[in-house]
Order: C-alpha cells, then sequence, then structure tokens
C-alpha cells in the first residue's frame, strides 16, 4: 500500500477552446455545493498545515534559542535554569541510527527476496503478510512487545540488572529495536516497488551474459533501484524520528544520556536517554508539565527535521523520475 | 575464505534471503505470542466479559495498582468498556468526517485546482502526513484545550452536568478534531491514486451525454473506485486505533463515558479515555502483574482489531483488480 | 591471489577487534559503575534529583541514578518486584504494603490546598474541606470568603499517588475525594490545571504551592508553608520515604545514609523541605 502522494500530471492540458468547458453557474445546486465544500476541504488543508507550521515557528522563535541546541538538559527547582535540548537531540540521531540500521538489512534483503525469488509462493505471502501486520500495528502495541521480550533474563545484557534481580529492560537497543519494526514496512514496500518497477529487459540482458541471478541483483538491479532505496530509508527515518510511544516504554527517560557499563559504544546502546519527542511529551501538559516554552522549543526542531526530511523526499523523487531506467 | 569471496550460486543465496525474510514472520509470530501469553491471565478470569461495563474502572485499575506483587485471583476483575466506548465514539468520528473531507479533497487536488495550486496541494498532504503525533497532542492540548475550556464552554453548561463530570476543554472534540486532521492525509494519497487510475474514457462518455464535469465525477469515477474509499477509510481506521499519545495529551484523561443524553455540545465537551491512551497513561505501572496483564490485554484486542483491518483491506482491494484500478 | 590475501586481512583485523572488546568487556561489566534505579513519587522526585545530582558530584562520576515516577504506589510495586533499587515513597506504610519492604524517611513536607490566584479564599475549615473534596458542595457560592464563581472543579491525583493518599488522611479525615474530580498524574500537572482553570481547587506539596502563582488556602487559619510545617502547627505534615526491599544493600545503603546524615544533604532538603531530625 503506497502511502505517497501520486505523481501527478502536471503537463498543460490542451486547451479547449474558451467557452467549452461548463461555468459552475449553470449548474445545479447541489452540484455547486459540492464544489464549494470540495475547494474548501483542499484549501482548508492547506490552511491547516501552513497554521500548524507556522504557529509551531512562531512558538519556536519565541523559545528557540541557539544555545538551547548545544546545552545539556538539567535538573533544577527554577524554570529558566532546565537547561537546553542537546542531550535528547543526540538520543533522536542515535536512535535513528539503530533503527535504520536494523532495519536495512532486513528490509532490502526481504524486498529482494519477494521481488525476485518469492518461492514457495505460501512463504512469500506469509512474509508480505508479516510485513502488513507490523505495518498496521500501532506503536504502542510494539512498544509493549518490546517491553515483554526485553525483560526476559536472557536479554538482561542489553539493559542491565537492578539490585535484587529484575531485569530494567529499558535502552537504547530496546527502543532502536522496536524502531527498526516501525522503519522497516516503509523500507521494504520502496525497495520492493522499484525492484518490480525495473523492465526485465535489463534483467534478461544481464542473463543473456551469463550472470547469475544474484549477481544480476547486486551488480544491476540493486544500483538501479538506489533512489527508491534512498526514499524508502528517508521515509522510515521521519517515522522513527516522529515516534513517541515506544521511547516513553523503552528508552528510560532519564534526563541526559545515561550510559550503562564501561565498555565503549556497548555502553551507549545498553543506557537510557530521551529523544526529542519524548522531552515534548514530558514537559507538555501530558508529562510533568514542567516546561512547555521547552517543549514548544523541542517541537519547533522536530518539525524542522521533519519539513528537511520531506524536502529530501521529494528531491530523491524527482531525481528519480528524470533518470531513465 | 574463498566462499565469502566468490559470487554466491543462486540457490544459497536464495535460502539466505528467504532465511531472512523469515525472519520478519518470526518476530511478529513472537509479537503475537507474547503479547497472548501476558494478556492471558486477564481472559482466563474475566473471560471477553472484560470488554462490558460494570463497576468502575477506576477503582478496578487502582485495585490492581494496590495488590502489587502478589495480586488475588479478584484483582483481576476488569470490566473495560468506558475505554472501548471512547475508542469507538473517537475512531468512529475522525473516519467518518475523514473520509468525506479525504473524498473532497481528492476531488479538488485531482480535478478542481489550478496546476500551481496542485502542486503546492501534494507536499502539503504529504506534510500533514508526517508531522509527528506528539506535535499534534502539543497543539491540541496548548491552544484547542484552553480555547475550547474559556470560550466554548459556558458556566450553564458545565453547571448543568456538575454533579456527573467536570468539563475542561479536553474532550472528545478536541480529539476528533486533531484525529480527522491526522488520518485525512493518508486516505487522500490512496483516493488520488484511485481516482487517477480510472480510465479517462468513462468520464468523457458522462460529459459527452450531458454531465457537467463535476458531476461526471461524482457519478461515475466516484461510484468506481468505492473499494479503493473503504480500503482507504479501513487504513484510517487502523491508524486512528492506535493513535495514543495525542489522545493521552487532549482527552482530559478520564474513564467517563460521554453520553448523547446530555445534548449535543455537551457531549463534544464531555473527557474520555481510549484503550490505546490508556496503555500510556498506566505504562508505568507494569510492575504490578494484574495492572500488567490488563495493559497487554487492551494490546492483544487493538492488535487483533488491526489484523482484522488488515484482512479487511486486502478483501476489499480484490474487488480493485477487475477494475485494474491501482490503489 | 591479492585480493584473497586482502580479503583474509580484514577479516582477521576484524576478528581480533571483537576479541579484545569482549576480553576487554568480560572483566569491566562486572566493575562497572552501579547504577541506582529509583522510581516512585512525583512529590519527592525534585528533591531526590537534587539529592542525586549532590551525590554523585561528591563520589565523582562512581555511582549512577536512573530516576522515573510515576507515582508513590508505582515506586512500591517497582520496588517489591525488584524493578528499581529504591522507591520513593510520599506517603505511611500502608497495610496492604507487599511483606518484607523497609521503609527510610527522608524528610516532611506539608500538603497545601491551592485554588486557582483570582480566587482570594483564605482559609478552609476541616469540615469546609471535606464536604468541596468529597463532592457534597458543588458551586463556589455556597464557600464563604472565595471569589470565584460558578462550578467547583475539583483537580485530584490518579489513585497511585502518596499525595493523594496522604491527603485524605490527614485533611479529609480518611474519606475520599469524591470520583467527580479531574484526575491528574503529577503534581505539576496539577499545578497547572489550577493555574488555567479560575474555578479551580487542588492540593500539592508546599514546595509545588510555593512553585507557581497560586493561590494557598490556610487549614483551620494555619498558613501552609515550609516554617509551619517545620513548627508542626499545621496539620497536614507527610513524610518522604525511600524505600528498600529488604535492608538496603552496599552502595544503596551508603546513598540513603548519606542522605539522612550528611550535612550537603540536609542543606538541600532544607531548601524547600524539613529534614528528619531525631
Amino acid at each position: 500500500m503506497s502511502v505517497y502522494a501520486p505523481d501527478l500530471d502536471t503537463r498543460p492540458r490542451p486547451s479547449s477552446g474558451r467557452g467549452r468547458r461548463s461555468s459552475p453557474w449553470t449548474w445545479r445546486w447541489g452540484d455547486r455545493l459540492v464544489l464549494l465544500c470540495a475547494w474548501a476541504a483542499g484549501l482548508g488543508l492547506c490552511l491547516i498545515a501552513a497554521a500548524i507550521v507556522l504557529y509551531m515557528g512562531y512558538r519556536g522563535i519565541e523559545y528557540l534559542r541557539p544555545g538551547l541546541l548545544f546545552a545539556r538538559p538539567a535538573i533544577s527547582t527554577s524554570q529558566s535554569h532546565t537547561g537546553g535540548i542537546l542531550d535528547p537531540l543526540i538520543g533522536t540521531l542515535l536512535l535513528t541510527a539503530i533503527g535504520i540500521a536494523l532495519a536495512f538489512p532486513l528490509a532490502v534483503a526481504s524486498a529482494i527476496w519477494i521481488a525476485e525469488y518469492g518461492r514457495p509462493s505460501w512463504l512469500a505471502r506469509i512474509v508480505e503478510s508479516s510485513i502488513e501486520i507490523v505495518a498496521g500495528t500501532p506503536d504502542i502495541v510494539l512498544a509493549l512487545f518490546g517491553v515483554a521480550i526485553f525483560q526476559l533474563g536472557i536479554l538482561a545484557p542489553l539493559s542491565f540488572r537492578a539490585e535484587g534481580g529484575g531485569v530494567y529492560g529499558r535502552s537504547f537497543i530496546a527502543a532502536g529495536a522496536m524502531m527498526s519494526l516501525i522503519a522497516l514496512p516503509p523500507l521494504f514496500v520502496a525497495t520492493r516497488d522499484g525492484l518490480r518497477a525495473v523492465p526485465t529487459h535489463m534483467r534478461e540482458a544481464a542473463f543473456a551474459l551469463g550472470k547469475t541471478r544474484i549477481a544480476t541483483i547486486r551488480r544491476v538491479l540493486l544500483p538501479s533501484v538506489r533512489s527508491n532505496i534512498a526514499t524508502g530509508v528517508t521515509l522510515g527515518v521521519s517515522r522513527i524520528i516522529g515516534d513517541t510511544a515506544i521511547v516513553v516504554l523503552l528508552l528510560g527517560k532519564t534526563l541526559h544520556i545515561e550510559t550503562q557499563g564501561s565498555v565503549p559504544a556497548i555502553n551507549l546502546l545498553r543506557g537510557t536517554g530521551s529523544t526529542l519527542t519524548s522531552y515534548v511529551y514530558d514537559n507538555s501538559p501530558a508529562g510533568e508539565g514542567a516546561a512547555p516554552q521547552k517543549a514548544y522549543a523541542a517541537a519547533f526542531v522536530l518539525l524542522l527535521f521533519v519539513l528537511a526530511l520531506n524536502l529530501l523526499v521529494d528531491k530523491i523523487g524527482s531525481g528519480s523520475l528524470t533518470s531513465s531506467v | 575464505m574463498k566462499w565469502l569471496r566468490k559470487p554466491w550460486p543462486d540457490h544459497r543465496a536464495e535460502r539466505t534471503l528467504g532465511a531472512v525474510s523469515l525472519l520478519v514472520g518470526v518476530v511478529v509470530l513472537g509479537m503475537i505470542a507474547f503479547v497472548g501469553v501476558r494478556a492471558w491471565p486477564i481472559f482466563a478470569h474475566n473471560g471477553l466479559s472484560w470488554l462490558g461495563s460494570g463497576g468502575s474502572l477506576q477503582t478496578q485499575l487502582a485495585n490492581m495498582q494496590a495488590t502489587s506483587v502478589n495480586p488475588p485471583a479478584a484483582a483481576f476483575h476488569l470490566r473495560a468498556w468506558p475505554l472501548v466506548y471512547g475508542t469507538l465514539l473517537s475512531t468512529g468520528f475522525a473516519v467518518v468526517l475523514g473520509v468525506a473531507i479525504a473524498v473532497l479533497s481528492s476531488i479538488f487536488i485531482v480535478e478542481l485546482a489550478p496546476a500551481r495550486l496542485r502542486r503546492v496541494a501534494i507536499p502539503v498532504i504529504r506534510l500533514l502526513a508526517s508531522v509527528p503525533s506528539v506535535i499534534y497532542g502539543l497543539i491540541g492540548v496548548l491552544v484547542f484545550v484552553p480555547f475550547v475550556g474559556n470560550h466554548l464552554i459556558t458556566a450553564s453548561q458545565k453547571a448543568s452536568v456538575q454533579s456527573t463530570v467536570e468539563l475542561t476543554g479536553a474532550g472528545l472534540g478536541v480529539v476528533v478534531v486533531i484525529l480527522t486532521v491526522m488520518i485525512t492525509p493518508i486516505m487522500i494519497a490512496l483516493i488520488c491514486e484511485a481516482l487517477l487510475s480510472t480510465p479517462r474514457s468513462w468520464r468523457e462518455g458522462a460529459v459527452a451525454l450531458g454531465l457537467n464535469p463535476l458531476r461526471a465525477v461524482l457519478a461515475v469515477t466516484l461510484r468506481a473506485i468505492r473499494p479503493a474509499i473503504v480500503a482507504a477509510a479501513v487504513l484510517a481506521t487502523a491508524r486512528a486505533l492506535g493513535e495514543a499519545v495525542m489522545i493521552s495529551m487532549a482527552s482530559g484523561g478520564s474513564f467517563f463515558t460521554p453520553s448523547l443524553s446530555h445534548g449535543v455540545p455537551i457531549f463534544l465537551f464531555e473527557p474520555f479515555r481510549t484503550l490505546a491512551s490508556a496503555i500510556i497513561d498506566f505504562n508505568e505501572g507494569i510492575g504490578a502483574p494484574a495492572l500488567s496483564a490488563t495493559l497487554y490485554a487492551f494490546a492483544a484486542l487493538l492488535l487483533f482489531s488491526a489484523f482484522v483491518l488488515s484482512i479487511a483491506g486486502y478483501l476489499i482491494k480484490l474487488p480493485l483488480r477487475k477494475y485494474q484500478v491501482r490503489a | 591471489m591479492n585480493q584473497h590475501r586482502r580479503l583474509r586481512l580484514r577479516l582477521a583485523i576484524a576478528v581480533a577487534a571483537v576479541g579484545v572488546l569482549g576480553a576487554a568487556a568480560a572483566p569491566t561489566i562486572a566493575l562497572a559503575a552501579p547504577t541506582i534505579s529509583i522510581s516512585g513519587a512525583t512529590a519527592s522526585y525534585p528533591l531526590v534529583s537534587l539529592l542525586a545530582q549532590k551525590y554523585v558530584k561528591l563520589k565523582r562520576g562512581t555511582v549512577k541514578f536512573k530516576i522515573a515516577q510515576g507515582g508513590a504506589q508505582i515506586g512500591i510495586n517497582d520496588v517489591a518486584s525488584s524493578r528499581v533499587s529504591i522507591g520513593d515513597v510520599s506517603r505511611d506504610p500502608l497495610p496492604t504494603d507487599p511483606k518484607g519492604l523497609v521503609f527510610y524517611p527522608i524528610a516532611k513536607y506539608g500538603i497545601c490546598v491551592v485554588t486557582n490566584k483570582s480566587n482570594t479564599l483564605g482559609s478552609l475549615t476541616p469540615s469546609q474541606l471535606v464536604s468541596i473534596f468529597t463532592g457534597k458542595t458543588r458551586n463556589w457560592s455556597q464557600v464563604p470568603g472565595a471569589s470565584a464563581s460558578g462550578t467547583i472543579d475539583l483537580i485530584s491525583r490518579t489513585s497511585v499517588a502518596g499525595v493523594l493518599t496522604s491527603f485524605q488522611t490527614l485533611l479529609l479525615e480518611g474519606k475520599k475525594v469524591s470520583s467527580l474530580a479531574s484526575e491528574q498524574s503529577s503534581e505539576g500537572l496539577l499545578r497547572q490545571a489550577v493555574e488555567s482553570d479560575p474555578s479551580s481547587i487542588g492540593f500539592l506539596s508546599n514546595y509545588q504551592a510555593a512553585l507557581g502563582s497560586l493561590n494557598s488556602v490556610s487549614y483551620n487559619g494555619v498558613a501552609c508553608n515550609r516554617s509551619t510545617v517545620a513548627s508542626g502547627s499545621y496539620a497536614g505534615i507527610a513524610r518522604f520515604y525511600e524505600v528498600t526491599r529488604g535492608p538496603a544493600q552496599s552502595f544503596v545503603a551508603s546513598f540513603i545514609s548519606w542522605i539522612t546524615k550528611s550535612a550537603a544533604a540536609h542543606k538541600i532538603i532544607e531548601s524547600q523541605w524539613v529534614p528528619i531530625t531525631g
């Protein structure tokens, strides 16, 4: 199921001459009402989007100072000393990196297998249905699943054990693993559709030259769907960045990024922290309500990320339209 | 090392890729298994009647928290109808509103908008679809809720229900409006694609018979893409069901069941809670076994609904293949 | 042949790196800085966070903290199931609490009744307070001294809150807050709700009540602030506890005894709360 907007045909239509197109003034009242409603709906949505961006921008500029981006959040009894948003920012980037790193091989391998092999067909159906189920699962259910898994004793090395033996179960790797499930469907769909769109004559040419199937995939097909994969990765990234439920349940919500243990990179993965989304949630009237101004600032940064990612998707998308396969 | 460097034979590559793909299936199976096992105590104790009503949900959940680590069997008593009702209300209203707005907007984008406006509208719709739900929730709770609470709810309305519920502005109306804005872009994408895939000749035939262009679209194309609209509605329902963060922020977080007997404006101002928002509201209580089982039971219900909707979506899109409409 | 050698070299380096990391990891995992995980009352969260911050500085980073909130009952449940090492609790132990928990009192605080700043309600008698919070009195016109009008909006806490239990025991003569009240899940949220609603009334710890722009209501003529809590003249005095499963061990015990005994900790507690003396 493709959820990106369609590529519409915007070439100038052949003009049918003046007076040929029927004027709305000659229509029935019911049709005119529908016309009005359609215009209202379309313009209304555009206005709502503009309002959201402008309002968040207004509030964000009001409260976001560049210093906030580089200051660490602090615990304080007074509002003005609560520091900046550096740790949540790093947390967001780190979590996105882990999520994509885990999702990428899984998604691309599955997409290749479905598009190019796909035997036996009952297995292909199972795999495709599984990915659709994951796509349709609410993120809060995935988060609860993560809580259930990462509190098993076997996975204790992935977080830490509290005094008394209970597994804490919340860490970057725990949240990252569930985030990879979130990013999996867009990446899978993009890669699979891209592979399906490659015309068969390219494969046949490669086979005629004596290459095996896996070699054509590796040398011919994958390079040609690079932009699809890039689009998929960008969509996955924007889904990960915007997700709050998994972070709230699985990241431990410590204000600073706390490492766990002393092995250099692994202690970061086992550690806890916060992301922009959980920071906004915690500082809004739904969390602890401590600092709505900081919530606005962090939300503005988040929105900027999302806008940038959207622009990126547009650019990659238009790039693939011009390059011919 | 030679086997790593040489190009792999096809059968090995196929089996490796197949194994990796199967991993996803294993993960999904694991998810169903874990959630089911953790939710089992609630089903064992209550059967399916935990979806019904009876007693105060507030007290039941408080009891679960209070009985802490060794809950007696009675602690698993649960009647979660207020949450099911809240979920049905919010999702139902949002989807109905959303379908209407999505269809109208799609017609606008595909048929009515001038080319420049269309070029603006498409990225705008994509942006709306990708705004994180926490930002929607923030705007909801910091802008809409005070506005409704201070300007739309009159003192007499508050006084008229003062013995049953407190109206603060956070409630059904705000949630439905924001939820509609969240799910409409998803539907627009699908419906636009379907509109574009219907053959031009059908519409041109209608115009040739004397219908005006808009009526031609309504009478012919819209009827043809009915399965696509339903498929879009199913997708939007799945999204609305699982929305936890925004609803947790803007719904007023109460176990009250909004009732139409209070009259329409008050009905929309009443606070409520959904299954998903209850999970996120009570997530810290997962240390108490009874409450943990309850949260997993909610998750199991959501998972089951997502599953059913997925199958429904697939079945609905089958007739589309007849018309070769891509959706 | 060159390619093979290069590949083998790269693989060998990778294996060696993993091996070194693993060998280094094994003993160091055992020597890792101990982490004290805490969860529980939102009322004591500011205090415990400040104490933890100071303790980490004193110990020069050889101890780490993970502090979550959730409410006093959550703290009790988490520590009883060993999910955390310490539970923050803002109420006295109840007979329904799990067996085997040890309560260490660390500070005293007062529970203040608060209204919106625009409502200049001065004082409430115990019976007035009871009838307001149990839902018998529903309109501000029936409350002498209140300048607000209209329906009384009761703002309370969710059932897991220790402050709620203490409030009911100490100031409501054991009665329960009416189910009409809107339930907030933290002190900060309750304060925000009262700040934004002119016809609301709620209850907060003295620290939160002093934080916002709220009107603090006297109980039986006694104002609610840090000094009346310290002198004992205010009726609604409750305690913060650190709760462990069984007597506290090793680094958890050092932290708790530092809180109760050291001068630095006392200074932090004295800023907004009242240390336990004797």
